[in-house]
């Protein structure tokens, strides 16, 4: 304490006669300034104390530390600022060096767990500190020697706070279980249109009717009517294939309307979890949401809760008859691929009551008819199975 | 200011000095001063043993100041030994 260097401030009328006076005490001065009426001399504390003592006639008094005493000073002055600053600065430099979520990048759930496993083995965890580059590479080729006969090639990075895992799985080509013998048959009834055929005997041809479960390509080899060897038919076989749809529509209809009363919330998205921030007033409503904010799996949305009310009201004939009809058309819709199609449409039966609306609908599709069935050969009684692979 | 006059320490060790006088372009560097009699912006009056030291000059000014060293600031004129 004694030792601390200080700044005084001494009012003065003459700086030299004050100079000579400390001068007289022994005074340490490394340094002064002086203006006006002041004369500023940087001393030790100790002489500080004796300054005061010997020059009673001075007004003398501590003006400022310097060195660490004055950083001190200052710290202690502004104590909540400094120490928020260096919570705030330490609490940054940590959050830019945690891993707070690792993604692994692939689409196989157990190679997903068994890399996520090895990761945590090898130190590499959520809420932990990132690893260097080179602890990175060394972790990325112990776990690929630990697991060369699924993995392929691993690579591991940063992306702000998430660890991201890019995995490729090593490939194994597994060969299709070959069947000796199958056919492929016709799924139902229909008119043929396309035969795409792989492998196999056609026993049928485009514009052929077939019945549901008629070959159509066949997996015996036959020569002079018997058979020499057996394969397994493949190929795609396109047809026609009719629909009667039968569909009642009521000609009274539940409908929404709008009240104009809206509601604004906030909605944070976490993962997959929705955290609604106020209370919903509104018990009918529809959400309408605007994304405010995002970061990677973490959301912030405006959502407007519109309200509305349910009402009924009577359809005319005609709105009737076309929404029995679009409800049929979508009832064949739903089962169609995506290479399928509605080829054709036609109402064969309408039926109008006091309440409702019947139709029946003729639908022609084009739709993929073959199916694989394989057979198979029963070693004790020689005896062919079949079973048949939608 | 003991940082500073290394080389003038040194010298004093090596020659056994007990004080001494050093001047700079614009300083004046007293080592081992016993009294200093007068100060003024002009001249400064400080006894070294039975020697009084006259330094005369243009905005003299005590820049350090400790028992044994004077570091003093401004243009000097003139340096004058007088035995008492």
């Amino acid at each position: 304490m004694n030792n601390k260097i200080v700044w005084l401030k001494i009012k003065v009328k003459n700086y030299y006669n004050v100079l000579i006076k400390l001068n007289e005490l022994g005074i340490n001065i490394f340094d002064n300034k002086k203006d006006k009426d002041n004369l500023y001399i940087k001393t030790k504390y100790k002489d500080y104390e004796r300054i005061k003592k010997y020059l009673v006639s001075y007004k003398v008094e501590l003006y400022a530390t310097s060195g660490i005493d004055k950083i001190l000073e200052i710290i202690k002055k502004y104590v909540v600022f400094t120490s928020a600053t260096i919570i705030s600065i330490i609490l940054l430099i940590l959050a830019n060096n945690i891993v707070f979520k690792i993604e692994v990048k692939t689409t196989n759930r157990d190679i997903q767990n068994k890399v996520l496993k090895e990761l945590n083995n090898n130190g590499l965890k959520t809420f932990t500190l990132k690893k260097p580059h080179k602890e990175i590479e060394k972790i990325v080729s112990k776990i690929l020697d630990d697991n060369k006969d699924i993995l392929e090639w691993l690579e591991i990075k940063y992306d702000g706070l998430i660890m991201i895992v890019n995995v490729t799985e090593k490939t194994i080509i597994k060969d299709e279980k070959e069947y000796p013998y199958c056919n492929i048959i016709a799924s139902s009834d229909a008119k043929i249109t396309a035969l795409n055929i792989y492998r196999g005997i056609p026993l049928k041809e485009i514009n052929d009717y077939v019945k549901k479960g008629e070959v159509i390509l066949s997996g015996s080899i036959i020569h002079n009517e018997e058979v020499k060897n057996t394969i397994c038919a493949s190929g795609e076989i396109y047809g026609e294939v009719w629909y009667k749809v039968k569909v009642e529509v009521p000609f009274i209809e539940e409908y929404i309307e709008y009240t104009n009363k809206n509601r604004y919330n906030l909605n944070i998205k976490i993962d997959d979890n929705n955290y609604q921030i106020f209370k919903s007033r509104i018990q009918n409503k529809k959400n309408e949401i605007t994304n405010l904010y995002k970061l990677n799996d973490f959301e912030i949305n405006l959502v407007k809760e519109k309200e509305y009310v349910k009402k009924v009201r009577k359809l005319s004939k005609d709105e009737v008859y076309e929404k029995a009809l679009k409800l049929g058309i979508e009832k064949i819709n739903l089962k169609l691929d995506k290479d399928e199609e509605i080829l054709l449409k036609k109402v064969l039966k309408k039926e109008l009551n006091d309440s409702t609306i019947y139709l029946e609908v003729f639908i022609v599709t084009k739709e993929n008819i073959g199916v694989r069935q394989i057979v198979e050969e029963d070693a004790n009684d020689n005896k062919l199975n079949s079973e048949s692979i939608q | 200011m003991e940082k500073l006059h290394f080389r003038e320490y040194f010298k004093n060790y090596l020659y056994d000095l007990e004080d001494f006088i050093t001047i700079y372009e614009n300083h004046l560097h007293v080592f081992n001063y016993e009294k200093l009699n007068k100060l003024s912006d002009t001249m400064i009056v400080l006894k070294i043993k039975n020697v009084s030291v006259t330094i005369e000059g243009i905005n003299l000014k005590i820049k350090q100041m400790t028992k044994q060293e004077l570091l003093i600031n401004g243009k000097i004129k003139k340096v004058e030994f007088q035995d008492e």
